[in-house]
């Protein structure tokens, strides 16, 4: 605070790149008046991975576990979206079985990614009791996929074509005995979050979003379910095994911090009912179809329903054995909007329970980067670059 | 509306165990799907290379010593592999596995993170053609021959 | 128990010293132990704080720019001393207070406020943002719960008729205990305990996940270290002051063992029932509630002596 100069008119607290709230490096300018926050930024591109780039320079198969590692947390809807949109360019389409496989890790995927928010969030508000039981009950979902699928994350269950293992009898009762321990905790949590005084005291009335601005911003997934839009893909364009599957679009009406929890918890009963149904219908049948290494040429586009909402893959072939184009688009990034226009006239102490309420996965998000602050954005060539890396360390 | 609504979980817990599992002191045997150390059995391997080809991290080395007497050679190297079992699914002989027994590959030193499969004398004479010195670590990356 | 102690003995060794700084951090560790295991964790193991301690003594203490050094480097120490001091006025380890006079009560209430003045005063000394609304927040909560915390206090007080620490302890070794004849002041001083240490729900002040940690985000080395130590000396002397007020005094060091063992028990079991509360929700809790159930069971004591 240096007297001489004129005073600070705005007081700006820096959450992030590094901060204990965040696990993922992110950038937050929350300008506070005393503990209300009066505006607030946000900056990302931190963990730009060239991700779709390097996509490029392999083959369509190799592509897949590339694309996989964009996110940790949901690798498996990635790895689908690739794969669907793969086979519908090379028009060939998986067997049932397959699918069904597909939509039953994605299921599974999901009961872990919304265990794992419930304890970040509870985390980022300071409860950390209910933080540690939920990974403790999330620890019989990891157990169930590390057993079915081989892998802990980045299961790597899908090939082009199809998936790589079957579902056998032992591995369906290991499902059936994680959901049936899991489902009457969820309603233990559900009772918590919507029951427990002060939990309550931080999420109701919380970042509110009404319909019209859950639209208008472009919210996608549970933040956009949470406010009353019924946007989920799996109902609005089934994929993969959905159509035989059906889910039920779950959504509140509140907005709220509270209506996001509610939405969550109730979409895990939704999908232990799909678990449970999958296993009791699994369609018999292969698990792979070929798909030659070169892909004819064509675009497409491959929708799913990531746990955070809409993932879209835009794919394109030059016919070559590596792809052409790939795009993607996460759903984080939808719904970064929603976090800022929701934050002013809250507590400081509200910002980190609502940047972690649209369950934010920064690494996903961040594929390409312009930073334009001022005008004097210029193109620098590889020879210049160099020139300034060696000035600088001079 | 109430308060302490975790109340019934803490006291249960007082006089429960606690679920962390002390792992290096106490093992659970691993899945027997999980994807561990490739494994690789030359008496199947026709040298189609195909596992090179679609392996997405470079892990696999395949070197054909002789291919009617089954002579190869696999380099594996564990710290570039990301264990997603392309390679299985892509042999259409079955000579390639994962194993779920050897899963703990950490090491200290970088030789570790490469392991040679094939026999003892091919490996050796392999090892001789790339490396300049005799007794030099074998780290030396070989170039997949392009044939 | 009375027992007559060499000064320098009674300052350095045992009941304070050496004795409150060892006794301090295995209480830091049973807290921590018995929150994880209301987790269903298994928790640090027993030397854990120690090693944390030796740790944070053994760094370098980087000094930011734009603070008063003496008062960077000396904040830390007067919050040790404060702790220090007030736990020779209090029955530790169940025997008599080494130093007694009228009106010691107050004193010790005060030197114990010592710390939660300089961790404020700390924060507010650097220039760190995170620090500043730390040091705010826990100066905010100070004022808070202080008041209720000394009422609440002032109850058994009252009750033996005497501001002396061991005159009032040595009522409750007489009488019933006070938990059930002031139920409400109990609770009020537990909580207010809490508060006053900063302890889930209450670490508004310290909330990693919004300000990193507070006012002492700048404090790296022996700062942290001494804040951490007098910390943990706070939570020994505020709990040996609640069983001796509340749980039928301290007559004895099993005693002692037993009751601020079991009080420890229920503030770890409060620490991880509930979520954080927000600054507002503490001020307004204490200042709608705390100090309402504080201010009636006063005049009702005062009444029906």
């Amino acid at each position: 605070m240096d007297t001489q100069q004129e005073p600070r008119k705005t007081f700006v607290v820096p959450i992030g790149p590094q901060h204990p709230a965040l696990k993922e490096p992110g950038h937050f300018e929350i300008t506070v008046d005393g503990e209300i926050v009066t505006a607030a930024t946000v900056r990302l591109g931190y963990v730009h991975r060239g991700i779709e780039k390097g996509v490029e320079q392999r083959n369509w198969a190799q592509a897949m576990y590339m694309l996989e590692r964009i996110c940790g947390i949901c690798s498996h809807v990635h790895a689908t979206a690739y794969a669907l949109g793969v086979e519908a360019l090379a028009g060939v389409q998986a067997p049932p079985r397959a699918q069904a496989i597909r939509v039953l890790v994605a299921e599974l995927e999901r009961v872990h990614s919304h265990l794992l928010w419930l304890g970040v969030a509870a985390h980022e508000g300071g409860f950390d009791t209910l933080f540690m039981y939920s990974w403790r009950d999330r620890e019989m979902i990891m157990d169930v996929l590390e057993g079915l699928t081989g892998n802990r994350v980045n299961y790597s269950c899908n090939v082009l074509g199809g998936v790589k293992f079957d579902v056998d009898d032992t591995q369906a009762d290991a499902i059936r005995r994680a959901v049936d321990f899991l489902e009457p905790r969820t309603h233990h949590y559900l009772k918590v979050v919507t029951t427990d005084e002060t939990l309550i005291g931080r999420t109701r009335n919380v970042g509110k979003m009404t319909f019209l601005e859950a639209e208008t911003l472009g919210t996608v997934g549970p933040t956009a379910r949470a406010s009353g839009v019924p946007r989920d893909i799996r109902v609005d364009s089934p994929y993969a095994a959905y159509p035989d599957f059906p889910v039920k679009t779950i959504t509140a009406t509140a907005g709220d911090l509270e209506a996001k929890f509610v939405v969550r918890i109730q979409e895990l009963f939704e999908s232990y009912r799909v678990i449970r149904e999958i296993l009791d219908k699994l369609p018999a049948g292969d698990l792979a179809v070929r798909v030659k290494p070169r892909v004819p040429p064509g675009e497409t586009v491959s929708r799913v329903e990531a746990p955070r909402g809409e993932l879209f893959y835009f794919l394109k072939s030059a016919g070559g054995p590596n792809p052409d184009r790939v795009k993607v688009r996460t759903p984080s990034l939808c719904n970064w909007g929603s976090v800022l226009a929701t934050a002013p006239g809250h507590k400081l102490a509200d910002v980190p329970m609502l940047i972690a309420g649209i369950d934010p996965c920064f690494s996903c998000n961040d594929r390409l980067v312009t930073v334009r602050r001022r005008s004097t954005a210029e193109t620098w060539t590889w020879a210049k670059l160099r020139q300034y890396g060696i000035e600088y360390y001079r | 509306m109430r308060i302490g609504a975790m109340l019934g979980d803490i006291s249960r817990s007082l006089f429960k165990r606690p679920v962390t599992e002390r792992y290096p002191f106490e093992r659970k045997a691993a899945p027997e799907r999980l994807r561990g150390q490739l494994t690789f059995d030359p008496a199947k391997c026709t040298g189609c290379k195909i596992c090179v080809r679609d392996c997405p991290a470079n892990g696999i080395e395949i070197m054909v010593v002789d291919k009617v007497a089954k002579r190869f050679v696999m380099r594996f190297h564990t710290d570039r592999c990301t264990y997603c079992a392309q390679c299985v699914v892509s042999c259409n002989f079955d000579a390639l596995g994962m194993s779920h027994e050897q899963w703990e590959l950490a090491a200290l030193s970088k030789e570790a993170f490469l392991v040679s499969f094939g026999r003892e004398e091919d490996i050796q004479a392999l090892l001789n053609q790339v490396t300049c010195k005799p007794g030099a670590a074998p780290v030396v990356p070989v170039a997949p021959a392009t044939t | 128990m009375n027992i007559e102690l060499p000064p320098l003995v009674a300052l350095l060794l045992f009941p304070g010293g050496l004795f409150l700084l060892s006794a301090g951090t295995v209480y830091e560790w049973a807290d921590r132990k018995l929150v994880a295991r209301f987790q269903n964790r298994i928790g640090p193991r027993w030397f854990q704080p120690v090693a944390d301690v030796v740790k944070l003594l053994a760094k370098e203490e980087i000094v930011p720019d734009g603070v008063n050094p003496v008062l960077f480097h000396g904040l830390p120490v007067v919050a040790l001393v404060g702790t220090l001091t007030a736990a020779l006025y209090v029955p530790m380890a169940g025997i008599a207070p080494s130093y007694s006079f009228t009106g010691d009560l107050i004193v010790t209430l005060y030197l114990l406020s010592l710390m939660t003045l300089s961790m404020g005063l700390a924060g507010a000394n650097t220039l760190d943002r995170f620090s500043l609304i730390g040091a705010t927040r826990a100066l905010t909560q100070l004022f808070s719960y202080e008041a209720p915390f000394l009422m609440a206090l002032l109850g058994p007080a009252i009750a033996a008729g005497s501001w002396q620490i061991s005159q009032v302890d040595a009522y409750a070794q007489g009488h019933w205990w006070l938990v059930l004849t002031q139920p409400v002041g109990f609770l009020v001083a537990l909580v207010g305990l809490m508060g006053k240490l900063e302890l889930p729900p209450f670490d508004s002040p310290e909330a990693e996940t919004e300000i990193v940690a507070g006012p002492m985000t700048e404090y790296s080395g022996r700062g942290w270290a001494l804040f951490r130590i007098g910390r943990d000396v706070e939570l020994l002397v505020g709990l040996t002051l609640m069983a001796a007020f509340y749980l039928g005094g301290l007559a004895n060091p099993i005693e002692f063992m037993l009751k601020t063992g079991g009080l420890l028990l229920v503030t770890a079991a409060l620490q991880s029932l509930f979520c954080r509360l927000r600054i507002d929700q503490t001020v307004g809790m204490w200042w709608r509630i705390g100090i309402l159930l504080a201010l009636a069971q006063l005049f009702l004591l005062v009444f029906m002596r």
